[in-house]
């Protein structure tokens, strides 16, 4: 039995740490719900949701300098909007906030489910069963996002292969990361260099092309650093919620044929997925000013991280917080975030979810997970029989 | 029952709109507030607001019995 003392110390919310974290969390949240690890360099880090909370409404606190991520996404440019602070923060956020409100996004429901569609119908014709990661969860928010964003068809499939370098072997070879982060800039250098700003197009990259802030436009760094955080928030977290969601259905057949039997019950089965297999397990802060929580104090210029996973299994909370209820309906889960920092794509990532899982539920037959070693967390393989 | 949207804690979540998109609308940069008419919620839409205000992460939404 490992001391709490020593789950704090070895405390890490990446790759194989995901494998068994909830017990961690819960052991924390009992008997050390701020501590502190000896990993990326020391951080402390906030397990109860209350008190995640109340950091996220204090940025006066808590900073985004010198970024949120940690360790970080194979760059170390501060990214537009997440690692930008008040009162600049704000005007950054403002040039996209328009474009995804729900009333916005609405137009691109059939879209989603169309693609949706499309991918599961060729995920049954290949036979028994597949990969469902690879084949549905991942190419549905790369499809999307990207003709939201601009990104060409033809550059699609290298966009894989970025994602896993930097977000997921940035940990154990960070390397690999840096050098996936460079090709990712030279490839927005060169797509910005030949950008077509004539035309009528509203993808992102002509909102933050035409943007202003007090007058004038972005320079060619501020344009950099917003392309690559669009590139790195838009693609993955969604293909991670949707494959967590259907990781969940094919190991719980009883939930599975509840949602097929309900699907009213979808959409709440969703927010449950986010609450309980969030693709963001954590963000980090560095703190502003001597600050105490939970009775440990925090000096000015530690690195704080934020476990919205934990938070979001907090008893005081949730009611049998460990529990994956399809049904639940009091939900206020902090995957998204915030404060502020709220992520911005949130009703985007939503309504993907959504669509996603409803669709594949209704054009895939029964599955059920045919390899059991592979985890609820990332994006790797999801192996499903049906 | 009265409702209120505090947009100093309205962060454009939107999950009031899931709720009871009948009470509430969502700016043009994506913040809540309550529709023009709905400062008193009829009785029949008086739970799905409570829905809403339990599920609101930001913990913007009140509601007051008068």
């Amino acid at each position: 039995m490992t001391e709490p003392k020593d789950i704090a110390r070895q405390f890490d919310f990446h790759g194989e740490a995901l494998d068994n974290i909830f017990e961690n969390y819960a052991e924390l949240r009992a008997k050390c719900p701020v501590g502190r690890s000896e990993k990326y360099g020391g951080f402390w880090f906030i397990t109860k949701s209350d008190d995640i909370f109340a950091a996220e409404q204090d940025p006066e606190a808590f900073s985004v300098a010198p970024s949120m991520l940690l360790p970080a996404f194979g760059t170390d440019m501060p990214l537009i909007p997440i690692d930008i602070d008040p009162p600049m923060h704000q005007d950054y956020r403002r040039i996209l906030l328009p474009l995804f409100t729900p009333q916005v996004l609405k137009n691109l429901e059939e879209p989603i489910r169309q693609t949706a569609r499309d991918l599961a119908t060729e995920f049954v014709r290949k036979g028994s069963g597949g990969d469902a990661s690879y084949l549905y969860a991942r190419p549905l928010p790369t499809i999307i996002f990207s003709r939201l964003a601009g990104y060409p068809e033809k550059d699609w499939p290298k966009f894989d292969r970025w994602v896993d370098d930097i977000i997921y072997h940035r940990v154990e070879d960070p390397e690999r990361a840096r050098k996936a982060g460079e090709e990712l800039i030279a490839y927005f250098d060169n797509l910005l260099a030949s950008w077509d700003n004539e035309g009528e197009s509203s993808t992102l990259i002509d909102y933050i092309l035409r943007a202003e802030i007090d007058g004038r436009k972005l320079n060619h760094a501020e344009l950099q650093s917003y392309c690559y955080l669009l590139f790195v928030a838009g693609l993955d977290t969604t293909a991670w919620a949707i494959r967590s969601g259907l990781w969940h259905l094919a190991h719980n057949l009883e939930d599975q044929r509840k949602l097929r039997a309900n699907p009213e019950l979808i959409a709440f089965a969703c927010e449950e997925f986010l609450r309980t297999l969030s693709p963001v397990q954590a963000m980090a802060r560095t703190c502003l000013k001597d600050t105490v929580i939970r009775g440990q104090q925090i000096k000015r210029g530690d690195r704080v991280a934020f476990v919205f996973g934990a938070g979001n299994r907090d008893e005081e909370i949730y009611a049998n917080p460990d529990k994956i209820d399809v049904a639940r309906e009091e939900n206020r889960h902090l995957a998204f975030g915030a404060g502020i920092h709220r992520c911005l794509g949130s009703n985007l990532g939503r309504r993907e979810l959504l669509a996603g899982i409803e669709e594949f539920l209704r054009i895939v037959p029964e599955f059920r997970a045919a390899d059991s070693t592979e985890k609820w967390h990332g994006v790797s393989s999801l192996t499903l029989e049906f | 029952m009265k409702v209120f949207v505090d947009p100093n804690r309205c962060q454009g979540h939107a999950r009031c709109m899931f709720f009871a998109k009948d009470v509430f609308e969502i700016d043009d940069e994506g913040y809540a507030k309550v529709k023009v008419g709905f400062e008193m919620i009829p009785a029949e839409l008086e739970l799905s607001v409570r829905k809403a205000c339990a599920n609101c992460p930001e913990r913007a939404i009140s509601v007051t019995a008068s």
